[in-house]
């Protein structure tokens, strides 16, 4: 029977349990979703997120609990055969299930009329979406054609044209650039809003979970801690202080002593301490410092992340490895720069692909060069390593020009890409030697290399464990290790930690932070997370092949600051409403962010003002407005829309 | 059963094949690259066997004899050796098939009327064609021998030549060879390679257009949606089963018009039970899909499962009658063998629905086991 009743869940799972042979992904999970939620599954890979979606829309048989969606007990393929015309799902992967060869026009209609929508019905919404997600210019232009930002939005209209109560996506922000995953929530928020469409949205990054109503944090196939965003932060209350602490490497040992969660932000250290009350809690880190001086303590309430550390710590308390005194092994002589790059121009064909970048890292640099995908950032990445030769522009890593001395380069750096270049089939220690073998380091030495990376990266008792068996944590550090086999001065990390941990990606930055710290080694790194790139001593943003930004995070927060203003946050018991009223107002840059709703603005103190009064004609009843810290994501998104802008003006719009 | 969910499958599965450049030239080229390859590459016929010679009688008789071999075109004459040994060493390097060994005082004896035996060395390593070759010599030999009878009889009795052969072979034998009048091997080949195109072509096309859904997770779509498994399946193989038929229809007009077989069948007879053997081939692809989860599992099994089966025991290349028990009955479980008979039949005999009835049958058979178990085993709800 169809159940209408809206005091009944959509979707209620108990005690659910999912084996893939003997592999255990899913051990006793507990969840209700209720009509109109947006709830959010958080987790890293492999935490079991996908098994439990995909058992919710009736794809995935289980082993163990129950799965109840609209009042239906989902337990066999008759039983969710009946509640499919309901439902719309969207699996993992960028674009995967669209279909290369067909027309974004065609991906659509195949969708509708799978899903039995009435052509007149059809013709309506697709305008509609098309229209919303700025892709009705495209229509006829074959999916594999399009970019990584188009393709989830296709994705979302192909699963939402039958216009489904409940949908289920899966990681439909993984591998897109934050302007578009912005995009994306908004129209996503809009959606669920106008229809009354409840949605399970599963994430790996850390940072969307605020945009949810209810979310579960999961970890290896558990949930730790279920509830609004702010329930889940009142579960490990506590405070997070940032201060800035020279030398900041004794300052960092220090804290560690009496502090779990620790970790280096570019200059800054960021402590979190379940002591609820601020001044105690800088007190008590002060006391830790010793005689070490702390400047620019700033307190804040503890993320949602510091607060998913925090429960993870709990559940299995981690390995400091940090403790190991970490032995330098030739310090590089010169204290210049490690990698200059001088107006690199590459040119594919007719496009380029890199447009004059020129910037420079120091020895003991940590430097972080962020964009979009396709931005040129990798491009940049191949022509420092010497494995592409630049169109025009030159470039200088440790010293050598990489134009002519490719091979002598080589020896200086180390690499390490997306992909974990590593051998699955052999242990942990095989692999070490190996690349130990490959850059033609001598068997003592290598000897000596292996029990330093070992210790280094936190491998002691994973040494004669097959590679393909660890966990995505460990296995990035071993390819971070074998990285660092030679002792290379200077390091390129290509997207590293895509599909780590938070514990696992804390880990890792605190190994590289300890490298450029101690060893002096230069480290220039990509990412798509915002919230590591707070670890970098300096960043770079590329658009379309340019640098158009750079700076520290601080620098480039402030500068934005200047540019547009502060950002506000209001928080109201009807946040659609809200939202419309708001934009009415005037205020066009608001967007709905969970519950929330966020928007620049010049003047924090008349524009709060000027926003309540725009809400208290419209009676919805506002909770709080505050201004809130601008994120690395901010930033990033704002250059971008405003480069956008810009270039919309003058090309007078051909182009997303 | 809805239509229109049918239809938006089958519509997209046919727009994704032909515009994938990949698929398009697995759909239609490789059916014509395998009919071409294999219809020229494929000649069973022995002829022009190199052979050489030792002579050690060197007489007006051995030459004769051994012009009888020379001017055969089943041999063909690479020269004159000195001894044995050579011929050995010839032999081993393959650069002659067969020698020939003339005895000394060879026309002396034989015009002495005693017997004298010649000595033929044949290389063994391929048992057919040593079998031939051996054919070969015997009746040039026989004939030679036939002559110098006649010659004697003739001589002895004063009677003409002719008459003397009267004498001699009393009986005559006569062949008339049916169905392939010129025994010529392209013949029998040719319409078997319809049967093998479309055996090898079909299955690989299925099996890949359906787990190339499952590697992508575009097949979560389908479990997701209503669609039930039947409109699924349909939609799906609907377009596998034109293109194969399409296909069918090209190897066909290929056999007859560019290979120059003759069709001596009923067309629609033809097309019908072809249509059927595509649904059978296509099920195998179907059950392979179901199977495996990659691209490359399935191309290497449909391979190994559509391909060996079908040169071994379809009669492509040995009658299945004169296969041994044991290969005789893995024959009878492919449905290559089938198809077999009904395309020679077709083409060479003549032959219509009286006769090939019971090869028809059974491939109907085939489809639908093989259908059916593909539709049971087919869940949208899988365990991983």
């Amino acid at each position: 029977m169809v159940n209408c009743d809206p005091s009944i869940p959509v979707v209620r799972v108990s005690g659910f349990c999912k084996r893939y042979r003997r592999h255990v992904a899913v051990q006793g999970v507990d969840l209700t979703i209720r009509k109109g939620e947006m709830y959010g599954l958080i987790g890293p890979d492999g935490a079991g997120k996908s098994s439990l979606m995909k058992a919710i829309a009736g794809v995935l048989a289980y082993d163990g609990g129950a799965v109840e969606v609209f009042g239906v007990k989902v337990d066999s393929e008759q039983a969710a055969e009946r509640i499919k015309h309901r439902i719309g799902f969207l699996p993992q992967g960028l674009g995967l299930n669209l279909y290369p060869e067909l027309s974004i026009e065609e991906n659509i209609d195949f969708f509708a009329r799978l899903r039995l929508v009435p052509e007149r019905d059809l013709a309506d919404r697709k305008a509609r979406l098309l229209a919303m997600t700025r892709l009705d210019r495209f229509r006829d232009r074959p999916m594999k054609h399009l970019s990584g930002g188009m393709k989830q939005k296709l994705g979302l209209i192909c699963t939402l044209i039958h216009e489904p109560e409940l949908a289920i996506l899966d990681e439909p922000t993984t591998g897109v650039d934050p302007v578009s995953r912005r995009d994306f929530w908004a129209i996503l928020a809009e959606l669920l809003q106008e229809r009354g469409m409840t949605a399970l949205v599963s994430t790996a990054y850390m940072d969307e979970a605020a945009r949810f109503h209810r979310l579960s944090f999961v970890s290896n196939g558990r949930v730790l801690a279920s509830g609004t965003p702010a329930e889940i932060r009142s579960l490990v209350p506590g405070t997070v202080v940032t201060l800035l602490a020279s030398p900041q490497i004794e300052a960092l040992a220090r804290l560690k002593r009496d502090f779990s969660q620790v970790e280096t932000l570019g200059p800054l250290l960021h402590v979190f301490t379940e002591q609820q009350d601020q001044a105690e809690a800088v007190k008590r880190i002060e006391a830790g410092l010793g005689d070490i001086e702390a400047e620019q303590v700033q307190t804040d309430d503890p993320g949602l992340e510091d607060v998913f550390v925090a429960l993870l710590v709990r559940g299995s308390p981690v390995k400091d490895t940090s403790s190991i005194p970490v032995r330098s092994s030739g310090r590089p002589q010169h204290d210049g720069l490690a990698i200059e790059a001088r107006g690199l121009i590459r040119d594919f064909g007719s496009f380029r692909a890199v447009d004059q970048v020129s910037f420079q890292v120091k020895q003991g640099e940590i430097f972080g060069l962020l964009g979009a995908n396709g931005a040129g950032k990798t491009t940049v990445i191949k022509m420092l390593n010497g494995i592409l030769p630049p169109t025009a522009g030159e470039g200088w890593v440790a010293g050598a020009d990489m134009r002519k001395a490719g091979g002598v380069i080589k020896e200086r750096i180390g690499y390490m890409s997306q992909a974990f270049s590593l051998y699955l089939d052999l242990t942990v220690a095989e692999n070490i030697r190996l690349f130990a073998g490959i850059y033609g380091v001598g068997r003592r030495e290598a000897d000596e290399r292996l029990k330093w990376i070992v210790s280094m990266a936190g491998l002691a008792g994973y040494e004669s464990h097959l590679t393909g068996r660890l966990p995505m944590g460990v296995r990035q550090r071993l390819a971070l290790g074998c990285a660092l086999v030679h002792s290379p001065h200077v390091l390129f990390l290509d997207e590293p930690t895509s599909g780590v941990d938070p514990i696992g990606r804390r880990h890792f930055w605190d190994i590289l932070s300890r490298l450029s710290r101690e060893q002096g080694v230069a480290i220039l790194i990509t990412t798509h997370y915002m919230s590591e790139a707070e670890h970098c001593d300096h960043l770079a943003l590329m658009y379309a092949g340019r640098v158009v930004t750079g700076g520290s995070p601080g620098e480039m927060k402030r500068q934005v600051e200047q540019e547009a203003g502060h950002l506000l946050e209001v928080v109201a018991d009807q946040p659609g409403k809200a939202l419309v009223h708001l934009q009415r107002a005037g205020f066009h840059g608001a967007a709905l962010f969970g519950t929330r709703i966020h928007f620049f603005c010049r003047d924090p103190v008349r524009d709060a003002e000027c926003a309540c009064q725009a809400l208290a004609s419209s009676r919805v009843t506002i909770k709080s407005v505050t201004t809130r810290p601008l994120s690395l994501e901010d930033v990033f998104v704002y250059k971008v829309m405003a480069l956008e802008e810009q270039e919309r003006a003058s090309t007078s719009g051909d182009r997303v | 059963m809805n239509l229109r969910r049918i239809a938006a499958v089958a519509s997209k599965e046919w727009r994704e094949t032909t515009r994938d450049r990949m698929f398009f030239l697995l759909a239609f080229l490789l059916p014509i690259l395998w009919m071409v390859v294999f219809g020229y590459g494929l000649v069973l016929d022995v002829e022009s066997i190199p052979f050489a010679v030792v002579d050690r009688d060197r007489s007006a008789l051995s030459r004769d004899y051994l012009y009888h071999f020379f001017e055969s075109r089943y041999f063909s004459f690479q020269g004159y050796l000195p001894s044995e040994n050579e011929a050995d060493v010839m032999l081993q390097s393959s650069k002659i098939r067969a020698a020939i060994i003339v005895p000394e005082k060879f026309g002396e004896r034989l015009l002495d009327g005693q017997p004298v035996s010649i000595q033929t060395l044949i290389d063994g390593t391929f048992p057919l064609r040593t079998d031939i070759t051996k054919g070969y010599v015997i009746a040039i030999n026989s004939a030679f021998s036939e002559e110098q009878l006649v010659a004697y009889f003739s001589r002895r009795a004063g009677i003409s030549r002719a008459q003397a052969e009267a004498q001699v072979r009393p009986i005559k034998l006569e062949v008339r060879y049916l169905y392939n009048e010129e025994v010529r091997s392209t013949w029998s080949i040719v319409p078997a390679l319809v049967m093998f195109a479309l055996m090898v072509s079909s299955p690989l096309l299925t099996a890949l257009g359906i787990v190339r859904e499952k590697e992508t997770g575009s097949i979560y779509n389908i479990y997701s949606s209503t669609v039930t498994r039947i409109e699924f399946l349909a939609g799906k193989l609907l377009p596998y089963v034109l293109i194969s038929s399409v296909n069918a229809v090209v190897l066909w007009i290929m056999a007859t018009l560019w290979f120059g077989v003759p069709f001596k069948g009923d067309a629609p007879f033809f097309l019908l039970a072809s249509l059927v053997f595509v649904l059978s081939s296509t099920g195998i692809g179907l059950l392979v899909s179901l199977l495996v989860r990659t691209q490359i599992a399935a191309l290497i099994i449909t391979i190994i499962v559509s391909m060996v089966p079908t040169i071994l025991y379809s009669g492509l290349i040995v009658p299945v009658s004169s296969l041994s028990t044991g290969s005789q009955l893995q024959a009878h479980l492919f449905p290559g063998m089938y198809y077999t008979n009904i395309v020679r039949g077709a083409f060479l005999k003549g032959v219509g629905p009286e006769v090939l009835w019971v090869d028809v049958l059974a491939l109907a058979l085939y489809a639908a086991v093989l259908q059916i178990i593909g539709y049971r085993l087919f869940t949208k709800r899988p365990r991983s």
